[in-house]
């Protein structure tokens, strides 16, 4: 008995292919991406500037910051289990999610479509920034774990080159920011701020925490390069340390008329 | 005085493997004309500008009010109904394309069936088959009935997907419109039985998680939809679950 052909339907697949319920993990995945960028990097990004504040204070208060957290107990395995790991994650994750977004902000120049792009320009500006940063400040050059007497002069020398310093500014601005609308997007993402006026005043207090966190950094940056400190000791003794800031300025400081 | 025209210029495409090439097309303008009529006028008297006869072209309409969601296009490069775009105020020559990012069918006409899958994928309906009296159904409270009427307008149109950058091939995103489809039959007193498979739908690959809340969707709707509220809560309601999936599963 003849039967008629049914016609093949085409196999190869056009478009956007449909939701596929059910399958893979890319939502555990994302939502740790999203939850690591709160707890515990943005807690550490908060702990970060406010330890850099200390730098308006001195060397000596700054090396007796730089000795307290790592005097804390198990620093090495928090450094790695709180800071490391979680950024690394974060970070390529990250790269993984900008490359696959096909940003319209030209065809459609609306603000939250400009914030969309802006969280992945200051992540991408913040990952290669971080990289630098924790090779140069952490994993190479003088130890500062143990000689936290030489934080000041490290970073110091550091920013004693003017693209270095642009680079530290921009980079400040870029994760202070990347890091506000990161709550903010969290906020809204996980549910907190559903309604369009609680987003927006949440809008209003992550822009505030936003201006905030880059003033209390561009401060820390201004206390390496500003008159105050100039020519820091290379290193200071426990001693020196511990005199905290009443310590003698060191030679070469212009002492702060407030002394 | 010269007669007053208006000049559209068409993004033609015959199959789904040609190439694409512009037309130009000029009619004389009649007062209140949008672009759906313009293009009626062009596919009835297929003539570009300077004279040539040409294919008449192919669109998806039905309506023409706004209520059916076929005649979604980009009209000078936005996403918007082209049955409510008057001509009167948009800038000429009136550049008419497809929508960019499903299956192209033919000139203005694309495949939107991705929608109708992940409609289906989340199972956007009440669960009722008709084959037996179930009694009357429950109450609907008008404060509950206030919240899914804006999410029943919905008219699956696509724009919000159109300018979604999450919304590609890379992704595969589910959209705005399912997630909004989701909360309307989730927050229905009978459709809220599927509630639990609607949101482990939405955890797979390319769901709610892949929103990057760029928050073009809800200025692109034509009907105004909540779409980042509706986002925003059923993104709750999907970490709720995963987080008691955790703990009960």
């Amino acid at each position: 008995m003849a039967t008629a052909q049914r016609p093949v339907a085409p196999t190869t697949h056009r478009g956007v292919q449909p939701l596929r319920a059910g399958q893979g993990n890319s939502f555990l995945l994302r939502k740790l991406h999203s939850l690591s960028g709160i707890v515990p990097i943005g807690a550490f990004l908060i702990e970060h500037l406010i330890s850099n504040f200390e730098a308006l204070k001195g060397p000596a208060a700054y090396a007796a910051q730089v000795k307290f957290l790592n005097g804390l107990p198990f620093v090495r395995v928090l450094e790695w289990v709180f800071i490391f790991i979680p950024l690394a994650y974060h970070a390529l994750y990250g790269v993984y999610i900008w490359a696959r977004g096909k940003s319209n902000v030209i065809y459609y120049p609306w603000s939250g479509n400009w914030m969309y792009m802006m969280q992945r320009w200051t992540g991408l500006i913040a990952f290669a920034y971080i990289v630098q940063h924790v090779w140069r400040q952490r994993f190479s050059g003088v130890n500062l774990p143990e000689h936290p007497g030489a934080a000041f002069h490290k970073v110091q020398m550091e920013l004693s080159h003017p693209w270095m310093l642009a680079v530290y500014a921009i980079a400040m601005i870029a994760t202070c920011w990347h890091f506000s609308y990161g709550v903010w997007l969290f906020a809204a993402k996980w549910g907190i701020t559903p309604g369009d006026k609680a987003r927006r005043r949440f809008g209003f207090v992550c822009a505030a925490l936003g201006v905030l966190l880059t003033v209390i950094g561009l401060a820390s940056l201004y206390a390496f390069v500003g008159p105050m400190y100039k020519n820091a000791p290379a290193d200071l003794s426990p001693a020196q340390i511990e005199q905290g800031s009443m310590a003698p300025a060191p030679a070469g400081a212009q002492v702060p008329a407030s002394n | 005085m010269a007669e007053r025209t208006v000049k559209i210029e068409i993004k033609r495409q015959s199959s789904p493997d040609s190439s694409p090439h512009w037309d130009k097309f000029e009619l004389p303008h009649r007062p209140g004309m949008n672009v759906i009529s313009a293009m009626m006028e062009i596919a009835a008297n297929p003539y570009t500008a300077d004279g040539k006869e040409t294919t008449p072209i192919a669109y998806d309409s039905n309506c023409l009010e706004e209520i059916c969601g076929s005649c979604a296009m980009l009209i000078n490069g936005k996403a918007r109904m082209a049955c409510t775009a008057l001509v009167d105020k948009l800038d000429q020559p009136i550049k008419l394309e497809p929508l960019s990012k499903f299956p192209l069918v033919r000139d203005l006409s694309v495949d939107r069936s991705v929608l109708f899958e992940n409609l289906k994928a989340v199972k956007a309906w009440v669960p009722i088959d008709g084959t037996y009296d179930l009694g009357p159904g429950e109450r609907i409270f008008p404060q509950v009935q206030e919240e899914r009427y804006p999410l029943s307008r919905c008219i699956s149109c696509c724009c919000c997907m159109e300018v979604c950058p999450q919304f590609n091939e890379s992704t595969g995103f589910v959209g705005a419109a399912t997630i909004a489809q989701a909360q309307l039959f989730n927050e229905h007193p009978a459709g809220k039985v599927l509630k639990e498979e609607r949101l482990h739908a939405l955890m797979g690959d390319g769901g709610i998680q892949e929103c990057g809340y760029a928050q073009n969707c809800v200025q692109a709707c034509p009907k105004q939809l909540p779409l980042t509220k509706a986002i925003s809560d059923v993104g709750r309601d999907v970490m709720v679950q995963a987080v008691k999936d955790a703990f009960t599963r």
